[in-house]
């Protein structure tokens, strides 16, 4: 097969358990965003945009959802006839099989795909992220400081440096020293989870790392000290734009709100950098009489009946008449029933929200049993597949899902259907 | 389920001129309804019916429906075997005459296939349906030639091809334009006929002068041949001239037609652009319109249709329009009853106003 410069490997095997009930049924990778997108469409297309045309996706955890998704990769271009995209499950081998263990055994696992392409270098990504960013210039960077292994790092507030992954580097910026959630940071350069290694070295560092039964097999924990520590030369990329890690609910929330607030941030109308998506087959969205829409976002098949403010929409969402809807993201296939009002909800994908539903922060009700701690910030989120009552109230820092042993009299779902 | 059946898409009409619109494009690469174009609508509706061969017959102008097409794969037409073709004129000889060229290479494609029927249809009538009821009707009529109609009459404007039939739906004369229709029966330009009775009857043309091909040519037949209709009941849109275009659209916002058209069981397939997702400003006005992925809304929008990647700039006023894919539509423009073709910018200020029943049209890439 022919040798390719450099092949990627993304990482879409975590749960992403903040996120609570969301990702109950489907990966983290696979939860929509921003309108039309899933969270996994941002580093295939990144990978697309920059030139690579080989991209691993590595799943374990509910990947019904991703592998549907991701398919033979046609939408971001990757139905390559050398290449391509391909999903790479933990499989049986002649000595038995084992789960994907950490992000380093993932990989290790994966060498006899990698070998198959033979390339120079390997991007290793994860596929948590939203951002833009071109890896063949991080790739540049890689050649020119002749490194064996860079990553890709953000400058983040001082205050929040006990959230990441922190690399302390020299004037160079060659790292020095790797720090997991320091208490006292002597620097706020964050690790992005992006890292470009140079074949070889990599693939001798996993069987090293392999064979050490101390090691939890993590890129960030034990394969960048290790390089560290043997003296070799790991480089910092610093990376400047757009990125968020969509972890917990108010991130999701809040980086779907500054989309609409900052809308240039991330751009998504940049046609120099597209961000490719699986398109629904949908007609133009339709906006009625005396419906009104301000200050939000939408996509193809949504029906707009009702008042629509500072919200986002995935496709084929209807808001029905006397509905009001702000501050809401609601994934594709979400229906607001008649008179509804919604204030600060996160509404999974073909949740149906019946008739004269209210929910957000100003239904007051502390002992309400949805109430959840994975929601902050007054966030309500309905799971998918839900058929909300008609006329229910929840309160913000709910999360609406089926909940054994509940009281009936308290219960607001009425059906609920399998969505992956 | 695969079809017994092969499909054939005119996709063009020399007597069908849509002024600026036709201009760059065959009649069929007309866009339509937000992100479609024509020729979606049939191809599609060929693809639900497990039509998986399809000709599409073409003869100039038809740069802009091959960048469309492509390869046929947002319809699921790119198949080891068959799939999509186009066929444009089939130059036999070494000096181009016009002659029958179009018609050779409908023959050649048709003449070699294996499907035992043939689905013929145009690309100014609008539905979605499958095929299958009337392909099934066909075979058991054991007619010679199967054609879709409806009761609209001349309600749907020239060129309209009324039929005479008798009570078993046989039909007796066929009639082009006629002063005064002898019916309400309307051909909705979809046919079905066994393919080497297509074939036969197209050699034979041929050999007698027979220069273009048209669906008239082979429903006259009926003074020897069996035709019988196959009635259409659901709502349908008739693109004969900018006005008729116009009214369409205009009706395709109407709920009953959106649901005929785009939420029924057959869905409309056409090629994606990956857009980015509709922004609305905290200034957007919009009511009762239909909005693509790509546009940028800060004015006010009221009764129109804008296609992907559309600008409306502060404090615009739109009304009755029709804005086609990437025009810029800039700051205290008032616009009404206006047709406004691809890549269009309209300069801050400017106010044009069209009649209903005369929008005005501004073509491809003009600068206003």
């Amino acid at each position: 097969m022919a040798k390719k410069e450099m092949i990627a490997m993304i990482l879409a095997g975590g749960q992403g358990s903040r996120l609570g009930v969301l990702t109950n049924t489907m990966a983290k990778p696979a939860i929509p965003f921003g309108s039309r997108y899933r969270i996994i469409d941002f580093p295939l297309s990144n990978c697309t945009n920059s030139g690579i045309d080989t991209v691993g996706v590595l799943t374990q955890y509910q990947p019904l959802e991703l592998n549907t998704y991701v398919g033979n990769g046609h939408p971001w271009d990757l139905d390559r006839n050398n290449g391509g995209a391909f999903i790479l499950p933990p499989y049986q081998n002649i000595d038995g099989s084992d789960w994907y263990t950490n992000t380093a055994n993932a990989i290790f696992q994966n060498i006899g795909f990698i070998d198959n392409y033979n390339p120079n270098y390997v991007l290793i990504l994860s596929g948590d992220h939203i951002y833009k960013m071109n890896y063949e210039a991080m790739l540049e960077t890689h050649l020119a400081s002749k490194a064996d292994c860079t990553i890709a790092v953000l400058e983040v507030p001082w205050s929040e440096t006990y959230r990441f992954g922190i690399m302390n580097t020299d004037e160079t910026d060659r790292i020095v020293e790797f720090e997991e959630k320091p208490a006292n940071a002597k620097s706020n350069l964050a690790s992005m989870g992006i890292y470009i290694f140079s074949w070889p070295q990599l693939r001798r560092s996993l069987i090293m790392d392999n064979d050490d039964s101390s090691s939890s097999h993590d890129f960030g924990k034990n394969i960048i000290p290790m390089l560290i520590s043997k003296g070799m030369k790991v480089q910092a990329y610093r990376f400047s734009g757009y990125w968020k890690d969509v972890g917990t609910i108010s991130s999701l929330w809040e980086s779907h709100m500054d989309l609409l607030d900052h809308p240039d941030e991330i751009n998504f109308r940049d046609p120099e950098w597209r961000i490719y998506s699986r398109n629904p087959v949908k007609p133009a969205h339709f906006i009625a009489k005396n419906a009104s829409v301000k200050s939000s976002c939408m996509t193809d098949g949504c029906r707009i009946y009702g008042e629509v403010s500072h919200s986002i929409l995935g496709h084929s969402v209807v808001v029905e008449e006397g509905a009001v809807v702000k501050d809401c993201v609601l994934m594709p296939g979400a229906h607001i029933g008649r008179n509804c009002h919604l204030e600060k909800c996160i509404v999974g994908l073909y949740t149906h929200i019946s008739d004269g539903v209210a929910a957000g922060a100003f239904i007051e009700e502390p002992d309400n049993p949805y109430i959840n701690k994975y929601c902050t910030e007054g966030i309500t989120v309905f799971n998918h597949g839900l058929t909300i009552k008609a006329n229910v109230q929840v309160p913000g820092n709910a999360m609406v899902d089926l909940l054994p042993h509940l009281d009936p009299s308290k219960n607001v779902i009425e059906e609920i259907h399998n969505v992956w | 389920m695969i079809s017994k059946a092969i499909g054939l898409i005119l996709a063009d009409d020399p007597k069908i001129l849509l002024g600026e619109l036709t201009r760059p494009r065959a009649l069929s690469a007309i866009p339509f309804g937000g992100r479609y174009r024509l020729i979606d609508f049939n191809l599609s509706n060929m693809v639900h019916s497990g039509i998986n061969t399809i000709g599409i017959s073409t003869f100039t102008k038809y740069k802009s429906l091959m960048d469309h097409l492509g390869t046929g794969s947002p319809w699921d037409l790119d198949r080891k075997n068959q799939g999509l073709s186009i066929l444009a004129p089939y130059i036999s000889t070494d000096t181009y005459t016009g002659e029958a060229d179009d018609l050779l290479a409908i023959l050649h494609f048709f003449r070699h296939a294996s499907q035992e029927y043939m689905v013929i249809t145009r690309s100014d009538v609008l539905m979605t349906m499958t095929y299958n009821d009337m392909i099934r009707a066909h075979e058991e009529s054991d007619a010679d030639i199967t054609v879709l109609f409806n009761r609209d009459g001349s309600e749907g404007g020239e060129p309209n091809l009324i039929l005479d039939m008798d009570r078993q739906l046989r039909v007796k004369s066929v009639y082009q334009n006629p002063a005064r229709p002898v019916s309400d029966y309307r051909s909705l330009g979809v046919i079905v006929i066994r393919r080497q009775r297509f074939v036969d009857l197209i050699s034979e043309g041929i050999s007698r002068g027979l220069n273009v091909f048209t669906l008239a040519y082979l429903l006259r037949q009926c003074d020897h041949l069996d035709v019988r209709g196959f009635e259409y009941r659901a709502p349908v849109m008739y693109i004969n001239d900018i006005a008729s275009y116009f009214r369409s659209t205009m009706l395709s916002l109407e709920e009953r037609y959106q649901e005929a058209l785009y939420h029924g069981s057959c869905p409309v397939y056409t090629k994606v652009k990956d857009e980015a997702p509709t922004i609305y400003t905290a200034d957007a006005y919009v009511q009762d319109s239909m909005i693509s992925d790509g546009c940028l809304i800060d004015g006010e929008i009221r009764h129109s249709m804008l296609f992907r990647g559309v600008t409306v700039a502060k404090s615009a006023r739109l009304k009755n329009c029709i804005v086609f894919q990437n025009t810029y539509i800039s700051e205290a423009c008032e616009l009404e009853n206006v047709i406004i073709d691809k890549n269009c910018i309209i300069r801050p200020g400017i106010k044009l106003i069209g009649q209903e029943q005369y929008p005005m049209v501004i073509g491809k890439g003009a600068i206003v």
